[in-house]
């Protein structure tokens, strides 16, 4: 029975089919909810609303011809799309989907879970690098610079702001984090200068607007994915979709109080929350313009770095002082 | 400054049956090609023309008539001269008016006339190997199509 | 480390060819240098096979977004040469369909301004705003690009009552929606962010290098052909000058809105003032011998034909100087020493419009690679040859 749990835990719920069937359902809200803000209409012609419009993008570009230049590292060129893909699968099988009973958590749970899916979100950012560097096009190699001086942007405040919450609640488990706040749901209110920063930081995080910067069409043609074309790009697109619901789902836990309940209250919280996060996500995205790589570092620097230490000050003062 | 003031000033340094006023706003100077430099550059210190809008040329036959316009804030002075075909070269204005690099550009390549202290001689619209001594805008260019060779292909 | 960069002649950014060569040292623009040609067709010569009438239509066909001033550009020398007078109630239509000109270019330029600093909420909402001008445009002339209303001695249509009530209509919307633009344009925090101080051109620079249109009046060179050279209409409204001294792209976008404001104006004027009477006059095929110079200024600046008459129904020679040939050594200057996040703001801040600024038919031989002039009636020979070489085809089922 285990071991079937742990079969339907990898393959169907929160595992690859389930990743999959979301990641192509929150890119289809994403785009439908980007048009309307823009006063477009959005997929509509694949499946009821366009619903499917993203499943058919995946068919399509895995039907595409695949092509690998002839100065690229081909080994790297081929393996990263997958690698990638199964870094962002991992790391969706850390969330905890549903309330894990914490005396025997099985293998899915265990302390520090925060800290090794804050480290598997963090490789798709060198994986990308990597794919712009071996692809030898001008265009990918700038844009996998560009990949690697957002990451020295981002990655401090997001650490930082998510790990305050855990500092308050006194656990490197997400599990335990989330319980913890299901417990006190009012001391949410003290990380809300935590969730803006992580917010944005995941934003930059997932490249999208404004720090769509590594694949800037504008500028440098696709960034890092400009050689790439058929099975590699869709391959890519999956990661990056599944990247999303992965660092939705992980605010959500940290931040939201997680999924609580049986499996299907914790599937409807689940559903919900991430789709809130996207929702923000969206509205951040449709709202601004395209800003420089060197804006991003000092904007990182100067506003994330301090607002995130400030959170945590927050917390430990009232771990110390209210607690 | 109204066309009246202008001309005034402009018989100060050029000769009076060389200044035209066909129409309102329009004034044509003539010069000879050795005296442009010097014409423009005392125009650009007096009448304030700094504003090159183009260089127009046309394929008179025996010589090449060339137009340098001029706009100002009230209306616009033009100053022609004339190359003889034989001998078709021009003195740069790019010391006074650095824009006009593009326009001499044009004319270089459009009329194969010789732009003397150009700063940048490439041509400007032809392609890369466009073939030497065909000058597109002379009245008397034709163009032959070459035959067709596909590569790989039959002969 | 140092990289070159090929900007085109195919590029995301560039909706036209045009080849931007880059040194770049990591992010930063070393030097930077313009390729040209890709889009020369020969207009200039071929001008000259025709006749003054075909001339127009062969004017409007110079530019896609800034038709209507290449043709108004010509006729108003043309007429000059041909010694006819349009009657008042034609100039005025022609301005109006000028100035709405104007409107549907500078919005068209700010929804592409907003796509190149990746804000495309921007873009989205000003095409939406730019297809109600377009809509005007089209109840005036019947065509939404090419709107062929320009004759010699006036124009070819009419505008009646309920018309211009909708017109006033549609400038009233307009007007309040860039107002909004311009609040978003000079306060949304990334939108400023990518826009001031990128693409600097001080005053000096721009008066050395002979730029116009927006790009110099963002560098506060106040040179507008509607205020310095009223051909027979502009004195007869009132509007000001737009300028800016901020010397870099959110300047120019300021100008551009600014300017569309002002537009609004003309094009109020013009309407109610709109005298009455026929719309054009006969005119005459053949020019007296003479030349004229006539300028307009087209939405991206100062536009200006040199035609030449001999006496034919031909005109002897007609050069055509496009604003964007002359904005480009001063886009050279501006994107040295800038990022390369910034060049298609840079390039987009002229507003370049490539296919006016190269007017002689070359093309590249896909197969062979070779690039070739053809003339048009070369052209239209191959054309008419392939046709008559084609296999005919019978029992062909129409496609509707």
């Amino acid at each position: 029975m285990a071991a079937l749990n742990t079969i339907l835990y990898l393959v169907v719920f929160p595992g690859i089919l389930f990743l999959f069937v979301y990641s192509t359902f929150v890119e289809w809200f994403d785009r439908k909810v980007f048009a309307r803000l823009q006063n477009r209409m959005g997929p509509t012609h694949t499946g009821k609303s366009g619903l499917l419009q993203p499943i058919a993008d995946f068919v399509k570009l895995m039907a595409k011809e695949d092509i690998v230049p002839d100065k690229a590292d081909k080994k790297m060129f081929s393996a990263l799309p997958v690698v990638g893909l199964a870094i962002v699968i991992t790391a969706g099988l850390l969330l905890p989907v549903w309330n894990i009973d914490l005396a025997s958590p099985g293998p899915i749970s265990f302390p520090g879970d925060l800290i090794v899916i804050l480290y598997l979100l963090s490789l798709p950012t060198l994986v990308l690098f990597l794919a712009g560097w071996s692809s030898t096009n001008a265009f990918s190699i700038i844009g996998g610079t560009r990949v690697l001086t957002m990451l020295f942007g981002y990655e401090v405040p997001l650490f930082l702001a998510v790990l305050s919450p855990a500092v308050l609640a006194g656990s490197w488990r997400m599990a335990e984090i989330a319980a913890f706040y299901r417990a006190h749901p009012l001391l949410l209110l003290v990380n809300l200068i935590g969730f803006v920063v992580a917010l944005i930081s995941v934003q930059a995080k997932l490249e999208r607007t404004p720090f769509d910067i590594p694949h800037a069409e504008t500028e440098i043609v696709g960034g890092t994915f400009t050689e790439y074309s058929g099975k590699k790009l869709a391959f890519f697109r999956l990661m990056a979709d599944i990247e999303m619901v992965v660092a939705a789902g992980l605010l959500a836990t940290v931040f939201m109080g997680g999924f609580g309940g049986g499996i299907l209250s914790a599937f409807v919280q689940f559903i919900a929350k991430t789709l809130l996060v996207v929702f923000l996500l969206t509205v951040l995205r449709a709202v601004t313009g395209r800003i420089r790589v060197d804006q991003v570092v000092s904007f990182a620097w100067k506003w994330l770095a301090p607002l995130a230490v400030l959170q945590l000050l927050i917390v430990i003062l009232i771990k110390g002082f209210v607690l | 400054m109204n066309d009246e003031q202008k001309i005034e000033k402009l018989k100060t340094f050029a000769p009076p049956e060389a200044i035209a006023h066909p129409a309102p706003r329009r004034i044509f100077v003539t010069v000879e090609p050795s005296g442009l430099v010097a014409l423009t550059a005392r125009m650009k210190a007096e009448l304030d023309t700094w504003f090159l809008s183009t260089i127009s040329g046309v394929d008179k036959g025996e010589f090449f008539e060339l137009l340098y316009h001029y706009g100002d804030t009230s209306g616009s002075v033009h100053v022609r001269t004339k190359i003889p075909r034989s001998d078709p070269r021009l003195p740069s204005i790019c010391g006074v008016i650095p824009g006009a690099v593009l326009y001499e550009r044009e004319i270089q390549e459009m009329f194969g006339i010789t732009v003397e202290n150009i700063p940048d001689p490439r041509p400007l619209l032809t392609s890369d190997d466009w073939p030497a001594g065909n000058f597109p805008l002379r009245k008397d260019w034709k163009f032959d199509r070459p035959a067709e060779v596909i590569p790989g292909g039959k002969k | 480390m140092k990289f070159n960069i090929p900007i085109g002649p195919q590029h995301p950014a560039l909706k036209e060819p045009i080849s931007i060569r880059l040194s770049v040292e990591g992010e930063v623009i070393r030097d930077a240098d313009l390729r040209l040609g890709y889009n020369h067709r020969g207009v200039e010569k071929l001008a000259e096979e025709k006749s003054y009438i075909q001339n127009i239509y062969l004017c409007e066909r110079i530019c896609g977004i800034c038709s209507h001033s290449h043709s108004t550009c010509f006729v108003q020398g043309a007429e000059k040469l041909l010694e006819i007078e349009p009657p008042r109630r034609g100039v005025y239509i022609r301005y109006l369909v000028s100035e709405l000109e104007r409107v549907h270019s500078h919005l068209l330029w700010l929804g592409v301004a907003g796509h190149e600093a990746g804000f495309d909420t921007f873009f989205m909402y000003t095409w939406r705003d730019r297809e109600i001008v377009m809509d005007l445009l089209e109840m005036i002339s019947g065509n939404r690009v090419h709107y062929a209303i320009n004759t010699l001695g006036g124009v070819r249509r009419d505008i009646d009552g309920p018309l211009k009530q909708k017109i006033f209509d549609g400038l009233a919307v307009l007007r309040e929606r860039s107002e909004y633009y311009l609040k978003i344009g000079s306060s949304e925090p990334t939108f400023v962010a990518r826009l001031a101080g990128v693409g600097r051109l001080t005053k000096q620079q721009a008066m050395d290098l002979c730029a116009t249109g927006p790009t110099a009046k963002a560098s506060g060179v106040a040179l507008d052909v509607r205020k310095d050279d009223p051909h027979d209409f502009y004195d007869e409204v009132e509007f000001d000058v737009v300028t800016s001294d901020l010397c870099d792209v959110l300047g120019r976008t300021v100008v551009r809105i600014k300017e569309v404001l002002e537009s609004y104006k003309i094009c109020e004027q013009i309407l109610r003032k709109l005298p009455d009477g026929p719309i054009a006059v006969k005119s005459p095929r053949r020019a007296k011998p003479g030349e004229v110079v006539s300028r307009y200024e087209a939405p991206r600046g100062e536009n200006i034909h040199y035609i030449i008459a001999n006496g034919t129904e031909k005109p002897e020679r007609l050069k055509v100087r496009a604003p964007t040939l002359g904005n480009y050594a001063a886009t050279i200057e501006m994107l040295r020493h800038g990022f390369i996040a910034d060049v298609p703001l840079i390039f987009a801040a002229i507003d370049p419009c490539i296919c006016c600024a190269e007017r002689s038919v070359e093309m590249v031989d896909a197969r062979s690679g070779e690039e070739r002039t053809y003339r048009f009636s070369d052209l239209r020979r191959m054309a008419n040859e392939r046709a008559r070489t084609l296999p005919l085809q019978r029992n062909v089922a129409w496609p509707l």
